[in-house]
């Protein structure tokens, strides 16, 4: 009986599809807009990661009107469900397909797809219809560390970590080693989520760190819980992907925050131009692709003028972060003295895959 | 007014056929008023919705591709269910049976063994692991009286742990640790070719894979009918299931058919993580962002119970459901807010449910004295 | 002193295990009445996203406002649950399936979702939230200081509703009518009681709890609205109302326990003790720690089906009696 049941299901839902394709065939023969789809690993209104994707989307669609039409795709997860959303975003016309999480896209993905652009953040493969791009956040996050250091009394800080990969290490290092220029000998313990969209383990987080010492918080996650929590306890706040000043007002210090826009636009137009070539973009605070969010009340103007100093030093290249000597936590010499790590070259000196934390952070590089 | 309900003793074939085209109807109908009232069009949003589950080039295919994992959870829910065990952990099971299943291919094949060997060295490894890991619960059951909801739901987010670990945290045997990518991105090593488990293709609607998985999961529907209708083993848990004490007096060893069901249950969802190590996802999927977010293992529960714990039905359940699943992916967007997608999807499940009512009862409505107006008993209303 | 890893744990605990203590008395309530909702997770985001909703929109003072949105999620959580209660009391539906159908339905890619983003009200903290009533001389005093009154109203208030409920099961008569509804829908009917009514009655109340631990998420412990913001603490909150073997007084135990169990990760990391060798075992540990609770507790005690309603999950069809 109940096979029979399924089986009549089945048959009536084709029915419905006859007819509900009858009744809404219709020929539209106007001039198309160019399709271009962003496909989010949370929800677009995030308050983080995606949601700068999805400002960075919007930025497209106003900048060119009608001659776009750009949709995005959230919570897709990577695997399976990222191949049937791209399969039917194909199937609907998308030509430009903006993946913007690590993992989404292999080269032999793209390759089913010969027609059609795709391009991935925060990842390595390059083909001939796919790009990759990212932002040196090291370096804002580097000056938003140097706001915290200063902020710090007893120079003993906590960071809100979600998973232990070299992107986060990076982060984390750049936020201590700017803590530790304003604040010599400023240490940095490591508190991770296991997660990486959580308010509650952030708040969690961030109550252990502070009931454990730490007097002023980053973060390397995005949602604002821990400011939250450091409002209430009135701890200086460094946020992270997004100006959260108004979730913790007086806390509020900076964040490093991304700036999407421009690139996708500059990239849309030349896939619509027909000059479109893969590549591996890095943005940079020169290019405006990364920056300082607007200060909160607790940076001083001493502060202010000091990252502003070193932002300039950033742009013109007489100064960098991950320049050696670099030592790990145990003290040794990981980088020596005036070799720069690089991202995507330099071997054990890249900064793509670096899985050490720099001397002063207290935690472990395994999670 | 009230609604009475008398269980139909024979049930009209006609009623079979009405029904269930009644409730997707109202379901339809139900979700057209909300679709209206967002602002958006239902005949253009269903015409969509069929598209991307079923009708569009390659639809089948990535319907298959999730309908195939939903079969093996559903029949593991099936399985326990069945006799009343509440085995809510699938989910968790299909992970460690991914991780072993995974070891084997890695292993086997990395070593040279042929790749009808490999694939069953996977299938086996795979059964096993979800097995052991659904025994925890099954022994604590039978020997500690303690609830397997809980025991298998809490093993669930260990399981998941214990993925997202083997792959984020450590170096461990199934990650991939060699190469410039691996540095940037953990990632879980790469099958060989010989444990990769073939698919049948089909040359239509842009080419559809049968994967050797869903071959599996029909056969494990198939199994587990015989064994409930056909054998003692079945007999005696569905008395198990009916009744503990009646089972207890007439001489089942219960303890021995826990163990038992729990162990089948697991090796199903265990052979759903073989399958997706071997067909889709050729390497463990540890990233949170993956196998962990889509919530199978819950799915196969709504699968299981929507099919009434027919084994058949659960397969052909989970093929609509896989299909509906997609159709959610292609319908949210910039125009159409993910939140809607759940709850049409939530207004559909609702009117089966209710519809499936309507089958096994007869509605009377009785007129209390204050004389209310009858309403017809249309499904799931 | 009051910084210590034990009496942060046993304070945050508490803060942390209230939004679960208050969904599992409402689970409680219902399955008591043998209906078993598996959408808590739904109701939860429900009444969570309406209850930031009223707070945001209702401009007046914080106490005005913040009890409008418990009302309003309260009422939110039991319009969710009327749906499953008319599904599985009146049309006798699977309980099973319609719960987890109202999750898809009302949960984090449901529902809540649709509202949170049409209201738009992810993009702002809370207007008003509920925290500490006690001055803060008090919450410095030692040990009793963060634990008792370092709370905010809604903690003190769920003590009350676990004491009302306690109560009302165990020496009122509606309340031995609904364990009778629970334990035998026939006998009770029997008796004149109206099986119908309570189990609709209890199953809202239970909608209620739950819509009220979403807003004690929303208001108090993470002010702010994202999709899914309760993180699956209403799977939690079912797995209690089985630990607490249907007992009120042992939800609040094990609410407090999970919720201290949950702070207890990031407190050893933050404090730089480790546990074992590896950071999965301390990761684990809240989830085997309950389990061991459990099965302790439950080899235990005599009673085969440790406090379980006979009739949990069961349609009661007056004609088939």
């Amino acid at each position: 009986m109940n096979i029979r049941i399924k089986l009549a299901l089945a048959l009536a839902l084709a029915g419905v599809v006859a007819l509900v394709g009858a009744l809404t065939s219709s020929a539209s023969h106007r001039a198309t807009p160019y399709k271009v789809a962003f496909i989010y690993v949370g929800p677009h209104n995030d308050g983080g990661w995606s949601q700068a994707h999805e400002q960075g989307r919007l930025y497209v669609q106003k900048a060119l009107g009608s001659k776009v039409q750009t949709t995005y795709k959230e919570n897709i997860a990577v695997g399976a469900q990222f191949a049937q959303t791209v399969q039917s975003l194909v199937a609907q016309g998308y030509k430009l397909i903006f993946a913007t999480s690590y993992g989404y896209l292999t080269k032999a993905f793209v390759a089913k797809y010969p027609d059609v652009l795709f391009e991935q953040a925060t990842g390595t493969d390059q083909t001939k219809n796919l790009a990759e791009y990212f932002g040196r956040a090291e370096d804002t996050v580097f000056l938003s560390g140097m706001a915290a250091g200063a902020a710090s009394k007893t120079g003993k800080i906590g960071y809100v970590v979600p998973f232990p990969i070299p992107e986060v290490i990076r982060h984390a290092n750049a936020f201590a080693l700017g803590a530790q220029l304003m604040h010599p000998g400023a240490t940095v313990s490591l508190v991770w989520t296991n997660s990486w969209f959580d308010p509650a383990k952030e708040k969690k987080a961030a109550q252990s760190l502070v009931t454990a010492g730490a007097d002023v918080v980053g973060q390397n996650v995005d949602s604002p819980a821990a400011g939250q929590y450091s409002e209430s306890a009135k701890i200086p706040w460094v946020g992270y992907d997004s100006d959260a000043k108004k979730f913790a007002p007086k806390s509020w210090l900076t964040a490093s925050v991304y700036n999407w826009g421009p690139y996708y636009l500059k990239r849309v137009k030349a896939a619509m131009n027909d000059t479109w070539k893969t590549g591996f973009y890095y943005g940079t605070i020169k290019d405006g692709f990364t920056k300082l969010a607007p200060y909160g009340p607790g940076v001083t103007a001493a502060t202010k003028a000091k990252i502003a100093a070193y932002q300039r030093k950033l742009v013109n290249g007489s100064f960098y972060e991950f320049q050696g000597p670099l030592y790990d936590q145990s003290g040794k010499l990981r980088v020596k003295k005036g070799v720069k790590m690089d991202i995507l070259t330099g071997g054990t000196n890249s900064l793509y895959g670096m899985n050490w934390l720099v001397k002063g952070v207290i935690g472990s590089a395994k999670g | 007014m009230r609604f009475t309900f008398e269980r139909r003793l024979r049930q009209p074939g006609w009623l079979s056929l009405a029904v269930p085209v009644a409730s997707v109807l109202f379901a339809f109908f139900v979700a057209g008023i909300v679709l209206l009232a967002t602002g958006h069009n239902p005949l253009s949003t269903y015409r969509q919705l069929f598209d991307a589950a079923f009708l569009q080039t390659g639809s089948l295919n990535q319907t298959l591709i999730v309908a195939t994992p939903l079969a093996f959870t559903g029949l593991a829910a099936a399985a326990a269910f069945r006799m009343k065990l509440f085995n809510i952990g699938a989910e968790g099971q299909m992970y460690i049976g991914a991780i072993t299943g995974a070891a084997a291919g890695l292993y086997l094949g990395g070593n040279g063994g042929s790749s009808a060997f490999v694939i069953a060295a996977m299938v086996v490894m795979g059964c096993l692991g979800g097995t052991a890991w659904a025994l925890i619960p099954g022994v604590l059951r039978a020997f500690c009286k303690t609830n397997e909801i809980l025991t298998s739901l809490l093993l669930n987010y260990v399981a998941g742990l214990l993925l997202t670990y083997l792959i984020f945290q450590s170096q461990s045997y199934w990650r991939e640790t060699k190469g410039f990518n691996a540095s940037v991105f953990p990632t879980g090593k790469e099958l060989p070719p010989s444990a990769v488990w073939p698919g049948w293709t089909i040359h239509v609607q842009g080419g559809i894979t049968l994967p050797l998985g869903a071959g599996f999961a029909v056969a494990a529907a198939v199994v587990l009918w015989v064994l409930y209708k056909r054998t003692r083993f079945g007999f005696e848990a569905q008395v198990l299931g009916d009744s503990d004490r009646a089972a207890r007096y007439s001489g089942v060893r219960v303890r021995r058919k826990i163990l038992a069901v729990m162990a089948l249950s697991g090796a199903i969802a265990g052979l759903g993580g073989a399958s997706q190590v071997g067909d889709f996802a050729h390497s463990v999927d540890g990233d949170p962002n993956g196998l962990q977010k889509l919530g199978y293992g819950y799915t196969g529960i709504v699968i299981a119970a929507l099919a009434r714990y027919n084994p058949y039905a659960v397969v052909l359940v989970a093929f609509l459901m896989g299909g509906l699943e997609n159709a959610g992916n292609t319908l949210q967007g910039a125009n159409f807010p993910a939140g809607l997608v759940g709850v049409i999807q939530g207004i559909i499940l609702f009117s089966a449910l209710g519809g499936e009512v309507l089958i096994r009862h007869r509605v009377r409505i009785v007129r209390t004295k204050r004389g209310v107006a009858a309403t017809e008993p249309g499904p799931a209303a | 002193m009051n910084n210590s890893l034990l009496i942060v744990l046993i304070a945050s605990g508490i803060a942390y295990g209230t939004p679960l203590l208050y969904a599992s008395l409402g689970e409680l309530l219902a399955e008591r009445s043998g209906v078993l909702n598996l959408g808590v997770e739904g109701m939860m985001l429900v009444g969570a996203v309406m209850g930031f909703w009223t707070v945001q929109r209702v401009h007046t003072s914080a106490g005005i406002a913040l009890t409008a949105a418990i009302l309003v999620a309260a009422l939110a959580g039991a319009v969710m649950a009327s749906i499953h209660a008319f599904l599985v009391i009146t049309l006798r539906a699977s309980q099973i399936v319609s719960g987890l159908a109202l999750t898809i339905f009302a949960g984090a890619a449901g529902l809540s979702s649709y509202l949170g983003n049409d209201l738009n009200l992810s993009d702002a903290p809370a207007r008003h939230t509920f925290h500490a009533v006690f001055p803060a001389s008090m919450q410095r005093w030692s040990v009793i200081g963060p634990i008792v009154f370092g709370q905010d109203i809604l903690v003190y208030v769920s003590w009350a509703c676990v004491i009302a409920i306690w109560l009302y099961l165990s020496r009122t008569r509606p309340g031995l009518n609904v364990r009778s509804v629970g334990e035998s829908p026939a006998a009770a009917d029997t008796m004149g009681i109206n099986v119908t009514s309570y189990r609709y009655a209890h199953t809202l109340a239970g909608g209620a709890f739950a819509g009220v631990a979403g807003a004690s998420i929303t208001l108090a412990i993470t002010p702010q609205w994202v999709n899914g913001i309760t993180g699956g603490a209403g799977w939690i909150a079912i797995a209690l109302v089985i630990f607490a073997f249907w007992r009120p007084e042992l939800c609040l135990v094990g609410a407090y326990f999970f919720g201290a169990l949950q702070a207890l990760a990031p407190q050893l990391q933050a404090r730089h003790i480790s546990l074992g060798p590896t950071v999965l075992w301390t990761n684990a540990l809240p989830y085997v720690m309950t389990i061991v609770v459990l099965v302790v507790v439950s080899s235990g005690t005599a009673r085969s089906r440790l406090g379980a309603p006979a009739a949990l999950g069961n349609a009661y069809a007056r004609e088939e009696r």
